[in-house]
């Protein structure tokens, strides 16, 4: 009764003072509740301004911030400063990348691409890395919204494939010689396969970063209890589950960094085989 | 009743790691294979296997989830 009072208190007041007074660890999920700061219904849809909105113009403003100075007065100084060759860093990636996957384009067309996964793989790596700031919001441990991004990617790649190849585009769908009996039940599998990347690149992205951070949400939970024992000996063995926390913080970063390295390869990939068939 | 069923679950979710180990084993010393056959291929080499790695991990990370999704979410 009273652990039920003590996070009703919690989530209610948002009162910090009370959620350490009492000691309870709060389940792992409650870091991805959506809360309305602005309620808005129009009809049947639901357009409140949340926090995941919030933290998504935040990561937008950021970026476009961090770009905007580097870039101020005519482009940067030939001798970068340290936030000139993060932003030089970044957009040195990108192109590479899309030039080693998008093989057997002339340069022309991949630069035609570029600007979109350059957008893509700069907005997803700085949600990751936002979302490890403690007391903020991960925006891509929704799946609401990986799915949202991946599916209209996936959309997209669907519609270049058609312009560019127009119906020669289904070949995709059967590998050259193909014994004529096994055909249908290869254009099946590849159709499936097809459209499970739509799905696949969401999930990863979104199970990458809602597993990484409930994991040291729990771990920084036990770490709490620990400390709320009120017993010397468990307080300086609260160093242990603390430190590991520590430590995982620092993989954490990586596979935010990993991630969304990742995800923008698998677009190239997909992007690539929209446009080239399978060669 | 309920409860002890959802621990099972989640435990048994967890199995799944056992298969993600293998494949991450699987990555690494193909790595190491390939650098001691061509040691100057190391550095293209590397990001190949931290790509390998992630693809791997990520499936971990479903079966993760679905154990936390038995635990929370049910």
């Amino acid at each position: 009764m009273n652990l039920y009072f003590q996070l009703d208190l919690y989530l209610y007041n948002d009162n910090l003072y009370l959620y350490l007074e009492s000691g309870v660890v709060p389940s792992p999920l409650e870091q991805f509740e959506i809360i309305p700061f602005l309620p808005m219904k129009i009809g049947d849809l639901y357009f409140s301004f949340t926090n995941p909105s919030l933290f998504m113009l935040l990561t937008l403003s950021l970026v476009l911030l961090l770009v905007h100075f580097v870039t101020k007065k005519g482009g940067g100084k030939s001798v970068p400063n340290a936030w000139q060759s993060l932003v030089e860093l970044i957009y040195d990636f990108v192109p590479n990348l899309v030039n080693e996957q998008i093989g057997g384009l002339s340069g022309n067309v991949k630069q035609q691409f570029f600007p979109c996964i350059f957008v893509t793989f700069t907005f997803l790596l700085f949600c990751n890395l936002q979302g490890m700031i403690p007391y903020s919001f991960t925006v891509t441990s929704h799946f609401l919204i990986t799915l949202g991004l991946s599916f209209s990617i996936f959309i997209g790649i669907t519609i270049v494939g058609f312009q560019r190849n127009g119906l020669h585009f289904l070949s995709f769908l059967l590998p050259a010689g193909v014994p004529l009996p096994l055909a249908p039940f290869l254009v099946l599998l590849e159709l499936i396969s097809y459209c499970f990347r739509a799905l696949s690149l969401g999930i990863r992205l979104f199970a990458n970063m809602m597993a990484g951070h409930s994991l040291v949400k729990i771990l920084s939970g036990f770490a709490w209890t620990m400390l709320c024992m009120n017993d010397l000996l468990y307080f300086i063995g609260d160093l242990g589950p603390l430190f590991i926390v520590l430590a995982l913080t620092g993989p954490e970063l990586g596979v935010a960094i990993s991630q969304a390295h990742v995800s923008t390869i698998s677009i190239c990939i997909y992007l690539n085989d929209a446009t080239n068939l399978h060669q | 009743m309920l409860e002890g069923a959802k621990s099972i679950g989640a435990g048994a979710a967890t199995i799944a790691s056992a298969g993600a180990a293998v494949g991450i084993g699987n990555v690494f010393s193909s790595l190491i294979h390939s650098v001691a056959r061509n040691p100057s291929l190391a550095k293209q080499l590397f990001g190949y296997a931290i790509l390998g790695f992630a693809l791997t991990e990520a499936i971990a990370l479903f079966a993760l989830m679905m154990a936390f999704l038995i635990l929370f979410v049910f």
